[in-house]
């Protein structure tokens, strides 16, 4: 008897425990819950595979480029060795995070080769009239597009190819453009030499406003050793027509002469300004580029997932109905087949539903769809072990059996196939949980604990319950566990 | 309350319906796969090739005015830079012209940003709050494919070595069978749902089939652990016990796959969207298994 209350007793506990859980640890809830976007990140390597150190260096430049766009509660995980899952609660647009992300932002200074002047020249002449271009074309609506507009942009454009003496292979106008701007950028970096200052030797990046005009400007500081090859550099080019370029991810941003007063020292203190008609959100993309650092690999966006708000509360909506549904027609089902067996079951029911929701803010689990639906799933399968035990009760009542020996011997001829049902479930929650993407992961945690949970609730807490049931003197006639059609049996 | 099935009586017939149920999945799945456009066993959904799905609500007064699919797709293209973007875009307007789902290949997020800008500009306003979109490069959904056909296989290995442990080789052996059964009629019937109704599967479905193989099992293994039990203490034949051990069990059978589908049908009826298919295939699994627990894997038993 004492050890029954003993048990009563740690049910009750396990219980309050669970309440106090569920108040102070809120459940987390999944992007498809709260709405928000989620992209999964590909680190591409041409050879080998992504080495673990690799892995985090590249986690954590997006780390930080990320904290730097000041998303809130924006969340980082690696999956599987070589992909990233970044989630932004709330922001409703993935542009913002991939414009950042997909960049290396690979920075390096060059200086013009001898000879080359007249070429860059020319060069810088088409860059701006291209430049120009695609402004009119972009910015002009597409319902203004007549027969003229259009003309005029391709004419403009043949006397460019004539000039660069390439002709564009790309099939409409705006592709011509871009793939002419891309050569024009590729001829333009080939005329400089790489020195071996680069974005390594950045400490620090900023922006301000530039003071003649309304244009941005981005503010770079050198680390010692990168001061001192900047100097270098610029001493070896001042005075001469050589240029300084800074290119970012292959392009040149800007391209500045150093004067003849640096030829002695070059240019020290350890800082550079780039400054190339950058508008405000420019100059700030490019800012936390740089303050992230180079990504060792580059990355690819492979997955984007963004969920509305809206949308995201009403999932939370259904997934409660159904869930309270199926909790009721359970119940019912339950307790008018079972009667009081039926009601002991119920009341397990409910602890298993406190306890697995008070494991999951425990653990934590982060709720999802697919992990609700493991949930909800999961109660089905908890009665499940207690139909087994219950058929076993009343087969030993029909036998004549006491109520106490029936209840007894139920439960333990029950266990082995219970506990062999439960294995091969919990087999393929574990392969899901060890192979699956992290949607499907997410219903086998939930799938997994939820079985787990129900073993303990379905053969402790029942049995507990129900031996505390019987103890009441009214609660023990037989007929009170029998179908009601045939308790003369 | 006794139950009367008469197993050792109907056991071709059980067998039959079987084969002929098995018969009808490998066509279909034969046919999708010789089905020029799908060349698939079975249709699969952009989870597992790739591409760009999008649904979002429109903003109305009161009702939505009409469009025609066609004509909003003309005008999507007239805008269009993407190449992709010319062939194999659905449309489809759903919710009395409320919802608009469309679904295109893969495309970056610029050019699905751009997308849903336009199709603001054609049927707007809409609204972003109600936005669900996916987006999934083929490399990714190979790879998930992949993923996906790993973790069954593996996980189907792990459960028989696990009855074959537990069990002696002969109930294996029939348990396994009454699984297969059961995950070929259920591919097998969403193949035929993807040749009549274009009907998707996704990794969820994966997820379905291996939830399907652990129940399918564990409805198998219960009538088995009693048949056993049942062999060791009772007198009388063979094939008897095995027709009464199956009656013992098949109310605690049909009752736990009630209760299990009474979760799952709230799902369907009241659950998400997203999660429609998923709880249907997983209902029609579970009434396959019980099936096949209660009626096949016993009959295979049975001595002639």
């Amino acid at each position: 008897m004492k050890r029954r209350q003993g048990w009563l007793f740690f049910i009750i506990f396990l219980l309050t425990l669970s309440v106090y859980l569920l108040i102070n640890y809120p459940l987390q809830l999944g992007l498809d819950l709260q709405g928000g976007s989620q992209l999964t990140l590909q680190i591409i390597k041409e050879e080998g595979k992504v080495t673990r150190d690799e892995l985090e260096a590249v986690n954590s430049v997006i780390d930080r480029r990320v904290n730097n766009l000041g998303v809130s509660e924006s969340n980082l995980q690696t999956l599987g060795g070589d992909q990233l899952i970044l989630e932004l609660p709330g922001e409703q647009n993935p542009l913002v995070a991939s414009r950042v992300l997909g960049k290396t932002a690979l920075l390096e200074f060059r200086t013009q080769k001898e000879g080359t002047s007249t070429d860059l020249k020319t060069l810088q002449l088409q860059r701006f009239s291209i430049k120009e271009l695609i402004e009119k074309y972009s910015s002009t609506e597409k319902s203004q597009y007549d027969d003229n507009f259009l003309k005029i942009i391709e004419g403009d454009l043949k006397v460019i190819e004539q000039e660069l003496n390439y002709s564009s292979t790309s099939n409409d106008l705006f592709g011509k453009l871009i793939e002419i701007k891309k050569y024009i950028n590729n001829e333009i970096t080939n005329l400089f030499i790489k020195t071996d200052l680069s974005g390594k030797d950045l400490i620090n990046a900023g922006r301000r406003q530039e003071q003649t005009n309304s244009n941005w400007e981005v503010l770079l500081t050198f680390s010692n050793s990168g001061g001192e090859k900047f100097a270098e550099i610029t001493k070896s080019i001042a005075g001469t027509n050589q240029l300084l370029a800074i290119i970012l991810d292959g392009e040149s941003i800007s391209e500045a002469s150093v004067g003849n007063q640096f030829a002695n020292t070059g240019i020290t203190g350890g800082s550079a300004t780039i400054s190339g008609n950058f508008s405000a959100e420019n100059a700030r993309e490019l800012e936390v580029q740089l303050k992230g650092g180079s990504l060792p690999l580059p990355i690819e966006i492979v997955e984007t997932n963004t969920i509305g708000a809206l949308l995201g509360s009403k999932n939370i909506l259904k997934s409660l109905y159904a869930a309270i549904s199926g909790l009721i027609f359970v119940g019912i089902f339950m307790i008018f087949n079972y009667r009081i067996l039926g009601f002991v079951s119920v009341l397990s029911l409910v602890l298993y539903g406190f306890f697995n929701l008070a494991l999951y803010s425990l653990i934590p689990v982060t709720l999802t769809l697919p992990g609700i639906s493991g949930l909800i799933l999961s109660i089905g399968m908890a009665v499940d072990a207690n139909i087994l035990i219950f058929e076993r009760i009343r087969e030993e009542l029909y036998d004549g059996n006491t109520l106490t020996r029936s209840i007894d011997s139920g439960f333990q001829r029950a266990n082995s196939s219970i506990i062999d049902g439960h294995i091969t479930t919990l087999l393929s929650c574990f392969v899901l949980f060890l192979l699956g993407t992290n949607f499907v992961k997410g219903f086998a945690a939930t799938l997994g604990i939820g079985v787990l949970i129900s073993l303990f609730t379905s053969l402790n807490c029942s049995k507990t319950i129900l031996r505390f049931f019987t103890t009441y003197q009214s609660l023990r006639q037989k007929n009170l566990y029998l179908p009601r059609n045939n308790f003369s049996n | 309350m006794k139950y009367n099935l008469e197993l050792i009586k109907n056991k071709r017939k059980i067998i039959g319906f079987s084969t002929v149920l098995i018969l009808l999945s490998l066509l279909g799945i034969l046919y999708s796969t010789f089905n020029t456009s799908y060349k698939k066993p079975i249709n699969l959904g952009m989870d597992f090739v790739g591409g760009n799905e999008l649904r979002i609500e429109r903003v109305c007064e009161e009702e939505c005015s009409n469009f025609s699919p066609d004509s909003v797709l003309e005008k999507l293209r007239e805008t269009s830079k993407n190449k992709n973007f010319l062939n194999n875009i659905k449309l489809q307007f759903q919710n009395n012209n409320k919802l608009i789902s469309i679904r295109t290949p893969y495309l970056s997020i610029e050019e699905s940003n751009n997308l849903i800008n336009t199709l603001d500009n054609i049927v707007g306003p809409l609204n972003y709050e109600s936005k669900d979109s996916r987006l999934i490069g083929p490399k990714l959904g190979k790879r998930l494919l992949i993923n996906c056909v790993t973790s069954l296989l593996v996980s189907l290995f792990a459960i028989s070595l696990y009855i074959t442990i537990r069990f002696d080789k002969k109930y294996a052996l029939f348990s396994l069978l009454a699984l297969f059964h059961d995950l070929v009629i259920v591919f097998g019937l969403f193949s035929w749902l993807g040749i009549i109704l274009s009907v998707e599967v996704n990794s969820l479905f994966a997820v379905s089939l291996l939830t399907i193989a652990g129940y399918s099992v564990n409805d198998t293994v219960v009538i088995f652990d009693r048949i056993r039990e049942n062999l060791k203490s009772k007198k009388g034949g063979y094939n008897e016990t095995i027709e009464l051990s199956v009656n013992e069990s098949f109310r605690r059978t049909t009752f736990t796959s009630i209760t299990t589908l009474f979760p799952l049908l709230s799902i369907v009826l009241f659950g998400s969207y997203s999660l429609f298919w998923f709880s249907l295939a997983l209902s029609l699994g579970i009434i396959v298994g019980s099936y096949s627990s209660i009626l096949l894997a016993p009959s295979l038993l049975l001595k002639d």
